[in-house]
């Protein structure tokens, strides 16, 4: 069975290379749509499948790697298409196959009629197959692969609707946006692999994690790959200073925002330094940066997240605020409750976008929270599967995201400091807060809407059941994480699942005595009321008192407006790197290096061949007689020059 | 049975291929002037070059000679390495009888069909002797075989003036080259006393000094190669007969007899002047002759003219001239590193020089098929007239011109790796110099399909379903060659057996 791996890579291309080249012939959204969807689905099964199998395997023998065939070999260099498939790669696989068979059958509603349809299916396809690559790689070339494939996805899926406007530009601009910024990531990523290479010698993941584990390096050199990867991994997934790229991302359709600015491809950073935990583990240095940039991202997100008004731009932030949860924890050491959070977040994140999308669509494209208002009646369905949404990332119990986050916090305090679980967990308020505004603002209250011209529906069926099986997994999926103090010792499923992954870096990494049950305890309560009192107090703002909100607003304006403004980063990146940057290529690159120096050369040495080859064409006379005797000409000067370099 | 009497039953049975090409052109001979049904014969043809590439296979694995002498060394040498290029020759065979059922300049000479094929099995008959051979004169007969039937093809439209002068042009150049060659040889038969390349090698062991009777007879020698593979300054027939010949016999020339060419050059190389081979495979030479530097200034000179010249052709068949006259360069770059890795690159390199120029050279044929001509400035607008054969055009130029993902770029990454490995550094940046220049008439063939507008309102032309298929199967795998060559790689490192050291 896990040999069937191929077939999760397989069956997505070839939906995009069904849709991507008949697609425009076929025409028809409903083969299309089940062509795209099915593909998913077929290969969410397999890996079902396999891990169904992999279960009843004892906890050593479930890494299996599924050799395709050998793609170069180039002296000590030696590249398969090879997948990996253990703990870490199936859970991932789970996640990218099943969330994204939900987001494909949501967007054949949420799409229907749009004149892209085909291109859009083509494009989540090729998505899912990049991704797979990414999450199955046996090897860093490989994964480096798939990095760039959705990557690119995400390029074309953002300017999906290159002739809308976006803000104060284009689609098309954001999309640029979020390519050129991944790329800085992809720079740091690529000088990381090239220092393991140079390192250990070989790019597979095995080869060089038993060679990290076993012989001894230098304490700088993997800090240095750390650093590089973590860099990459910054880069893709939006945390400081390179999360400005999603917010934008926004402007793609939404089922895009939810699979892959959600759900799947911004967690890629969070198991790529998963899969590296062992580098992470040999360099503390490099492990504190992790834990502070995401700790940082974490509130400076989540307090912009306060006070935006695009119910999509509130979900970007909050997206990026828990990305930085997540390398909170790996920064910890916490790899297993990193994924974990990977997992229930995916659930309740897809869910909230795809909820965000069902609104916008009975909206008639309208994302301004302030123009919604009492949508409740309207559209029940949605309304109540986006509250359980909120409760899950709000972090109430017994929903998934108290789980996750909890163990977060705990290992933050643990492992950590108690700064590190103070800033978490005011973190967590301010996101119960933000997310308790969003649901009263557009489903409580007023209706701030024309009711002339828009008239709130519900949406069709083929949206709202992915959004019921989202919700129930939001509620669920957290039991697989039961914190020990509930469940006795060995009582975290996934904990025991991830085990292995993680072994041989936490064998490396100095762990302190564990605090009491006691505390883990307080802290939990302290946190869990924290966030009934922040769900509380959004409710009286918006809902009991209508007005407050902007009482505050004046009387804060000044903080206020720095919050609204995103902290002025992009106007900031602008003028201090952007600027610079253009001035410096348009004065000197180009118009002295490139026009006098790289053309003049160029157009110097181009004449100069032409006249060389000119000559050259004329000694072919024609005549057969001439050429005989250059031939004879040509074996004295070589016998000539022989005998001459002899003496 | 006696000892010789059991050899030679042995040897024929070593040299069955061989023997199966002469059945099948004797075969083709007898059905022309019995039957004079033009019709069949392409498909005789191509069943004979089937059974025989069977043959091949079938006897893949034997490294021994055939028709010993009582020394032990014998007058051909079958093993993997022969078997490879025997291969790489079929294979480019049959795409060319493909291309002759196809190609309407050949119309005017139907009725004479028969001695078409004939001379083609002639012509293969002559490159498999080339390639076995261990022996000078054997040597000489099989590259005048190649020769004489080329001769004859080159000049096949009768009535067409440019083939006639090529075929002339051909017959006194050949002349010239075989004379001097033959020459080289009755002098190191002189020295050595012996016309075995392998005796010769056990000779020459103890030889410590350059010797100049020696250089004389090597340069000589490689004068009558050169002319094969149209290595600089022996090149200059190639653009004239090139251009002069039918298309199909051009790009048989192309890769073909160049191949041939390169096998005779590698093996007179490694069975005669090499004295041992060293664990990482790079050969110890008997310093009578300094082959590497040598080569390396043939390979220069022949891939820089090549390309320099082919910057101004007007005429895309002359271009294609001129353009593999510069890979011959590229593989002449690759013996130089005189090591199993540059073989390695030599090999490479042919299989993926075989997809790439036959496929220029259909596209050639097809146009030509259409439009009748094969002048570049004719070509305007065509990508969008005939739009596969724009992208099929596109992808072989890419690959020819060696950018990824084209498989013509592993067949230069190979030649590269070889070079930068033996610190060969000067003559990879030549190289790769070299291929930025080719780049630029390689292009300039697509801005006449794409971006040049037709002169006069022009139509959409069709082409038929076998014929696209033609194309793809001959484009396809320049792609996926480009992105998994380890069937490749492995089928060269098996068949990278040479009889001898």
């Amino acid at each position: 069975m896990t040999e069937l791996i191929y077939l999760t890579v397989l069956l997505p291309l070839i939906g995009f290379l069904i849709n991507g080249l008949f697609g425009s012939k076929i025409k028809n959204e409903k083969i299309i749509g089940t062509i795209g969807s099915g593909a998913i689905g077929l290969s969410f099964i397999v890996v079902l499948l396999i891990l169904i199998e992999t279960l009843g395997k004892p906890a050593d023998q479930r890494v299996t790697i599924v050799t395709l065939f050998q793609w170069m070999k180039v002296g000590n260099l030696d590249i398969s298409i090879a997948y990996q498939v253990d703990q870490l790669s199936i859970l991932m696989a789970l996640i990218v196959t099943g969330i994204g068979f939900l987001i494909h059958v949501y967007s054949i509603g949420y799409m229907h009629g749009d004149k892209g349809f085909w291109r859009f299916f083509a494009y989540l396809n090729l998505f899912i197959f990049a991704m797979m690559n990414l999450i199955l790689a046996d090897n860093f070339v490989l994964l480096f692969l798939g990095w760039e494939g959705v990557g690119l996805c995400s390029y074309l899926l953002i300017g999906f609707w290159y002739d809308r406007k976006f803000e104060k530009s284009t689609t098309a601009s954001a999309a640029k946006k979020a390519f050129v910024i991944n790329r800085i990531g992809d720079f740091g990523f690529l000088l990381g692999i090239f220092l393991i290479y140079m390192t250990f010698g070989s790019l597979n993941f095995t080869e060089v994690f038993t060679a990290a584990n076993h012989i001894p390096v230098d304490e700088s050199v993997v800090s240095f790959i750390a650093l590089f990867l973590f860099i990459g991994a910054i880069g893709k997934s939006a945390q400081i200073p390179l999360f400005v790229w999603l917010p934008d991302a926004m402007a793609g359709p939404t089922p895009v925002s939810a699979l892959i600015h959600a759900a799947t491809m911004v967690t890629a950073g969070v198991y790529m330094v998963a899969r590296c935990s062992i580098f992470y583990a040999m360099a503390p240095t490099i492990m504190m940066v992790v834990a502070i940039i995401g700790l940082l991202t974490a509130m400076f997100a989540a307090t912009i997240g306060l006070v935006q008004n695009d119910i999509k731009k509130v979900l970007a932030y909050s997206t990026v605020s828990q990305l930085g949860y997540m390398f909170l924890a790996l920064g910890v050491g916490a790899f297993t409750s990193g994924i974990f959070h990977v997992m229930t977040h995916a659930f309740f994140k897809a869910l909230l976008f795809l909820g965000a999308g069902s609104v916008i669509h009975g909206m008639h494209h309208e994302q301004n929270i302030q123009k919604y208002g009492g949508l409740k009646k309207y559209m029940p369905v949605t309304f109540i599967t986006f509250l359980i949404a909120c409760i899950a990332i709000a972090g109430i119990p017994p929903f998934s995201g108290f789980f996750s986050k909890d163990e977060i916090l705990w290992y933050s305090y643990a492992k950590g400091n108690f700064l590190f679980w103070l800033i978490g967990a005011l973190t967590a308020l301010i996101t119960a807060f933000y997310m308790f505004r969003l649901l009263s603002l557009t489903f409580f209250g007023k209706e701030r809407f024309d009711k002339h011209h828009v008239h709130p529906h519900e949406s069709p069926k083929v949206m709202t059941v992915p959004l019921i099986i989202l919700a129930f997994f939001s509620i669920v999926a957290g039991f697989i994480g039961i914190p020990e103090v509930f469940s006795g010792e060995g009582g975290n499923q996934i904990k025991n699942w991830l085990a292995p992954v993680f072994a041989d870096a936490h064998s490396k990494k100095i762990t302190y005595g564990m605090p009491s049950h006691f505390v883990e305890i307080l802290l939990m309560v302290i946190s869990v009321a924290g966030a009934a009192a922040a769900i509380w107090l959004a409710r009286h703002v918006y809902l009991t008192k209508p007005g407050l909100a902007d009482q505050i607003a004046n009387r804060m304006k000044k903080g206020y407006s720095v919050l609204l403004n995103k902290y002025y980063v992009d106007e900031i990146y602008n003028k201090l790197i952007v600027q610079p940057i253009y001035k410096v290529s348009d004065g000197f690159l180009f118009k002295f290096t490139d026009v006098k120096i790289i053309d003049g050369t160029i157009n110097r040495t181009a004449s100069l061949i032409d006249l060389f080859s000119n000559n050259i064409k004329r000694i072919q006379t024609g005549v057969a007689q001439f050429y005989a005797i250059i031939m004879m000409i040509g074996i004295v000067i070589a016998l000539f020059w022989i005998i001459v370099s002899l003496i | 049975m006696s000892q010789p009497l059991a050899y030679f039953f042995d040897s024929l049975y070593l040299i069955k291929p061989e023997t199966s090409i002469i059945g099948f052109l004797v075969l083709i001979l007898l059905y022309d002037l019995i039957f004079k049904k033009e019709k069949w014969l392409p498909y005789i043809s191509l069943f004979g070059l089937v059974v025989t590439l069977f043959l091949i296979i079938e006897q893949y694995g034997y490294n021994k000679f055939a028709f010993q002498s009582s020394t032990n060394f014998g007058m051909m040498a079958i093993d993997p390495f022969g078997a490879f290029f025997k291969i790489i020759i079929l294979l480019s065979s049959i795409i060319v009888i493909l291309f002759s059922i196809l190609s309407k300049e050949l119309d005017v000479a139907r009725d004479r069909m028969g001695e078409y094929y004939t001379l083609i099995f002639g012509m293969i008959l002559g490159m498999f002797l080339m390639v076995s051979a261990s022996d000078l004169i054997l040597i000489y007969i099989a590259v005048e075989l190649v020769s004489l039937s080329s001769f004859v093809l080159a000049g096949f439209l009768k009535n067409d003036s440019r083939s006639s002068e090529a075929s002339l042009k051909y017959i006194i150049f050949g002349g010239v080259s075989s004379g001097i060659m033959l020459f080289g040889i009755s002098i190191l038969y002189g020295i050595t006393g012996t016309t075995n390349l392998y005796e010769m090698n056990s000779l020459l062991q103890n030889f410590d000094s350059t010797n100049i009777l020696m250089i004389l007879t090597m340069i000589l020698i490689f004068a009558g190669i050169g002319y094969k593979i149209s290595a600089v300054p022996f090149h200059f027939w190639t653009p004239d007969v090139y251009e002069g010949a039918p298309v199909t016999i051009t790009a048989y020339l192309s890769v073909a007899s160049k191949a041939a060419g390169i096998v005779l050059l590698i093996r007179l190389i490694k069975s005669t002047f090499v004295s041992q081979k060293d664990t990482f495979g790079y050969w110890e030479m008997i310093p009578a002759f300094d082959w590497q530097g040598f080569l390396i200034i043939i390979s220069i000179l022949t891939m820089t003219i090549g390309n320099f010249s082919a910057l101004w052709q007007s005429n895309v068949k002359r271009m294609l001239a001129y353009s593999s006259i510069a890979h011959a360069g590229y593989i002449l770059a690759a013996i130089a590193v005189l090591s199993d890795q540059g073989l390695v690159g030599v090999m490479v390199y042919f299989i993926i020089y075989l997809l790439m120029n036959l496929g220029a050279f259909l596209i050639v044929i097809v146009i030509k098929n259409k439009i009748n001509s094969e002048e570049l400035e004719d070509y305007d607008g065509l990508g969008y007239r005939m739009p596969l054969v724009g992208v099929a055009f596109t992808i072989f130029l890419i690959s020819l011109t060696g950018i990824p993902p084209t498989a013509g770029f592993i067949g230069k990454l190979y030649v590269f790796i070889a070079l930068v490995d033996a610190k060969m550094l000067v003559l990879a940046v030549i190289m790769l110099l070299n291929s930025v220049v080719s780049l630029y008439y390689y292009v300039r063939i697509l801005k006449h399909l794409y971006l040049n507008k037709p002169k006069a309102e022009t139509t959409d032309i069709e082409l038929s379903f076998s014929l696209k298929l033609f194309i793809l199967v001959l484009a396809v795998p320049n792609i996926i060659f480009g992105l998994y060559f380890a069937p490749i790689l492995e089928f060269v490192k098996t068949s990278l057996i040479i009889l001898g050291i």
